[in-house]
C-alpha cells in the first residue's frame, strides 16, 4: 500500500491529538498486541490445513467466541476465506496472496 | 469542547433523527418547499432500518428500500444534513425554536474524504463492529458500514493508538487530529422529533441468563446474521461458529411486563420474528424453528396473511410461558416452558443451539431530555391531542415514528408524513401572521421563515 511519510504539521497534530487523549493507555497497546499475536497463530494453524472453529479455538486454547471473532475479521479483510462445512461448523482457509499490497495486513 | 457561534443555523424545520421517520418528514418538507435541516447523531442516517434484513410482510430487502431514501434526503436541494451531530436541549424563542447541538469529531475532512477506505485498510486496530451489533469487526478508522450515508471515514478515539498509519495512507489529506467537539445553535420555525427508539436489556430476566451466554441473542443481532452483508457471511451462533440447527424465539420477553417498566405491547415483535423465522427457513433448510408466544399480535394489512403462512411452511407455534432459559456447557440451551396450548398445561424442557429474546422497544437511551417536550408515561413523547396526532406539548413541535411510540415501518412513514404536513401548515400559518399588517395591538412577530441555512456568522 502507498504510503507517505507524515509531515511536520501531521506529526504536530497528531502529538496532540495524542495529548487530547490523555496519552495512548496500556490497555489499548495490550488489545493490539493480543490481536497480532493470536491472528499469527491463528494464520500459522491455518496455514496447515483449514478447520473449524471449535478445531482452532481447541489447538490454541483459546475461548472459541474469541477465535470467531477474529477469524471474522480476518475474512472481512481478506486473509480467510470459508472452505466448506465439516458437521454443522464452516472450516476456514488462508487465502493465498501474490503480494501482501492487497487490503488489511492485520 | 468548544463553542463555535460561526457554525450556527437557522432553517424552515429541523428534523431531529435521521432514520426512516426523519427522513420521510424532511423529505415531505422539502417537497413542499421548506427548508429542513437533519440531525443525525450516528455517523450515518438510516436508523435501524438500514440495518434490517428483509422488512415484513413483503419480505423486501430493508436496504435496498431505505438507501434510495437515504440518497434522496442527502441530494435533495432543500435538505441539509449533519451527521455525528445530537440535540442536546431546545428552547422556545418566541420566534420559533432554538435547539443546542453538538457535534462530534470525526477527525476526518468531510469535504476531502473521497470514501477510498484506504485509511481502513491501513489500520492495525480491530473492536466489535457496533454496526453489526458487535458480531464482526471494525477497524479504528473506517466507513461505519457498507451503505453508509455519508460515504466517508470516522476515527475512533477510544480505540485508534495514534500511530498515524491513516494520515500516512490518505491520498487527499483527509485525516485532521485536531477536530474538537463543537457546540453551537440551530434556529427552526419548526421542528420534528423522529428520535425513535431503542431496545431494553437482554438481562432484564435474570431467570432467563443472557449474560450467561453468547447464544442469547438480540432480534438485532438476529436481523444482522440474516441480512445480505452478514458478518459471519451466513447464519452462525455467536458461541463458536456453529450452523444453528434449533433456534428458538421468546416473545414478550421485554415488554407486557409491569415488573420490567414497560406493560405495553411493542407492536412489532410477533411479526418481526414470524419473518426472521421465515427467513431463517430458507437460510437453513434442516432446522427447527419454533416460537414461543402469549398471543400473536399480526394487527396491520397482510400481516394475519403473513402468520399462516409461516403456520403453512411448518414453523412451529408453542403458546405458553417461558419460565427459565439454562446455559448448557457445550453452548445449547435449555428451554423451561410451560405450555398453554392444550387443555391441561404442561411443562416441557426443549433444547436450542441459539435463542431470540424480542425486547421491548423503548425510548433512546443515553439521550438528551429534550426539554421542555412532555412525555407520555410510557416514556416516548406525549401527543396530547387525538385529532392532532402528531403535535406535542410544544407549538410548533411534534413528534413522527417511534419516537412516539413502537410502531412498524408503514406506520412511521405514514406517521411521519403526517408530522410533515402538519409543521408545513404550522410555518404556513405563522407566514400568514408575519406578513399580516401589523394589528391595533402591534401583535405581529418576527419569525425566521424564509431563511438561509449558510452559517450565519455570530449573532
Ligand atoms: C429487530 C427488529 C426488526 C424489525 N423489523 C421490521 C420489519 O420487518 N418491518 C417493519 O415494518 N418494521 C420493523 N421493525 C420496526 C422498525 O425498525 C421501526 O418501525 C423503524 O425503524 C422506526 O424508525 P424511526 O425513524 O422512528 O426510528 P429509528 O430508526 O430509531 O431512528 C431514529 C434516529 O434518531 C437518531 N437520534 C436519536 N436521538 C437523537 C438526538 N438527540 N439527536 C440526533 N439524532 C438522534 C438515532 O440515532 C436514529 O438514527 C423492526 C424493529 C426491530 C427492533
Ligand atoms: S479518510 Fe482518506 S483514506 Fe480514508 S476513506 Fe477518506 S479519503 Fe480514503
Amino acid at each position: 500500500m502507498a504510503t507517505k511519510p507524515l509531515t511536520t504539521e501531521q506529526k504536530q497534530a497528531l502529538a496532540l491529538f495524542r495529548k487530547r487523549l490523555g496519552g495512548v493507555s496500556k490497555e489499548k497497546h495490550e488489545r493490539l498486541k493480543h490481536q497480532v499475536t493470536l491472528r499469527k497463530a491463528i494464520r500459522d494453524f491455518l496455514a496447515r490445513q483449514p478447520a473449524t472453529i471449535p478445531e482452532i479455538a481447541s489447538a490454541l486454547a483459546r475461548p472459541a467466541d474469541e477465535v470467531l471473532w477474529q477469524v471474522m475479521g480476518m475474512k472481512k479483510y481478506g486473509r480467510v476465506r470459508e472452505a466448506g462445512d465439516s458437521g454443522w461448523y464452516a472450516r476456514y482457509g488462508l487465502i493465498e496472496r501474490e503480494t501482501e499490497a492487497a487490503a488489511g495486513e492485520v | 469542547m468548544i463553542a463555535l457561534k460561526t457554525l450556527n443555523r437557522r432553517t424552515d424545520a429541523l428534523v431531529v433523527g435521521g432514520g426512516i421517520a426523519g427522513l420521510q418528514a424532511a423529505l415531505d418538507l422539502a417537497d413542499q418547499g421548506f427548508k429542513a435541516l437533519i440531525v443525525e447523531r450516528q455517523p450515518s442516517i438510516g436508523g435501524h432500518m438500514i440495518a434490517l434484513s428483509k422488512v415484513f410482510p413483503t419480505l423486501d430487502c430493508a436496504s435496498c428500500i431505505t438507501t434510495p431514501k437515504m440518497s434522496a434526503a442527502v441530494h435533495h436541494p432543500k435538505i441539509e444534513l449533519l451527521v455525528n451531530t445530537e440535540v442536546q436541549s431546545l428552547e422556545s424563542t418566541g420566534a420559533g425554536q432554538r435547539a443546542t447541538v453538538t457535534r462530534q469529531p470525526t477527525y476526518v475532512d468531510n469535504d476531502k474524504c473521497i470514501g477510498c477506505r484506504l485509511c481502513e485498510y491501513a489500520c492495525e486496530v480491530e473492536y466489535p463492529d457496533p454496526f453489526e451489533q458487535g458480531l464482526g469487526a471494525l477497524r479504528a478508522i473506517a466507513i461505519p458500514f457498507a451503505n453508509a450515508i455519508p460515504q466517508v471515514a470516522v476515527l475512533n478515539p477510544a480505540y485508534c493508538t495514534t500511530c498515524g498509519l491513516c494520515a500516512r495512507a490518505c491520498p487527499t489529506g483527509a485525516i485532521d487530529y485536531t477536530q474538537e467537539a463543537v457546540t453551537f445553535t440551530i434556529d427552526a420555525g419548526a421542528v420534528i422529533l423522529a428520535t425513535g427508539f431503542s431496545l431494553n436489556s437482554l438481562n432484564l430476566k435474570p431467570q432467563f441468563h443472557a449474560a450467561q451466554s453468547r447464544n442469547i441473542i438480540s432480534p438485532l443481532t438476529m436481523e444482522r446474521l440474516l441480512a445480505p452483508h452478514a458478518p459471519y457471511g451466513r447464519v452462525l451462533r455467536p458461541s463458536d461458529g456453529k450452523i444453528p440447527q434449533s433456534i428458538a424465539f421468546i416473545h414478550c420477553a421485554g415488554s407486557r411486563d409491569q415488573t420490567l417498566g414497560v406493560p405495553y405491547c411493542s407492536r412489532v415483535c410477533c411479526m418481526y420474528f414470524i419473518k426472521q423465522a421465515m427467513l431463517l427457513s430458507g437460510a437453513l433448510p434442516l432446522a427447527d424453528l419454533t416460537l414461543y408466544y402469549i398471543d400473536i399480535r399480526a394487527f396491520g394489512k397482510g400481516y394475519e396473511q403473513f402468520y399462516q403462512n409461516a403456520r403453512a411452511m411448518g414453523i412451529n407455534f408453542v403458546r405458553g410461558k417461558v419460565l427459565r432459559i439454562e446455559p448448557l456447557a457445550d453452548g445449547d440451551l435449555l428451554v423451561h416452558v410451560e405450555a398453554t396450548e392444550a387443555a391441561e398445561h404442561c411443562y416441557r424442557k426443549v433444547r436450542h443451539d441459539l435463542v431470540v429474546l424480542a425486547q421491548g422497544m423503548v425510548p433512546p437511551s443515553g439521550g438528551p431530555a429534550l426539554v421542555p417536550v412532555r412525555r407520555a408515561t410510557d416514556g416516548f413523547f406525549d401527543l396530547p391531542e387525538a385529532t392532532d396526532p402528531s403535535g406535542t406539548n410544544l407549538p410548533g413541535v411534534f413528534a413522527a415514528g417511534t419516537a412516539a411510540g413502537p410502531k412498524d415501518i408503514v406506520d412511521t412513514i405514514t406517521d411521519a408524513g403526517a408530522a410533515a404536513m402538519a409543521a408545513g401548515r404550522y410555518l404556513q400559518r405563522r407566514r400568514r401572521e408575519n406578513s399580516a399588517p401589523v394589528g391595533e395591538a402591534g401583535t405581529r412577530r418576527r419569525v425566521h421563515l424564509e431563511p438561509t441555512m449558510d452559517a450565519v456568522g455570530a449573532n
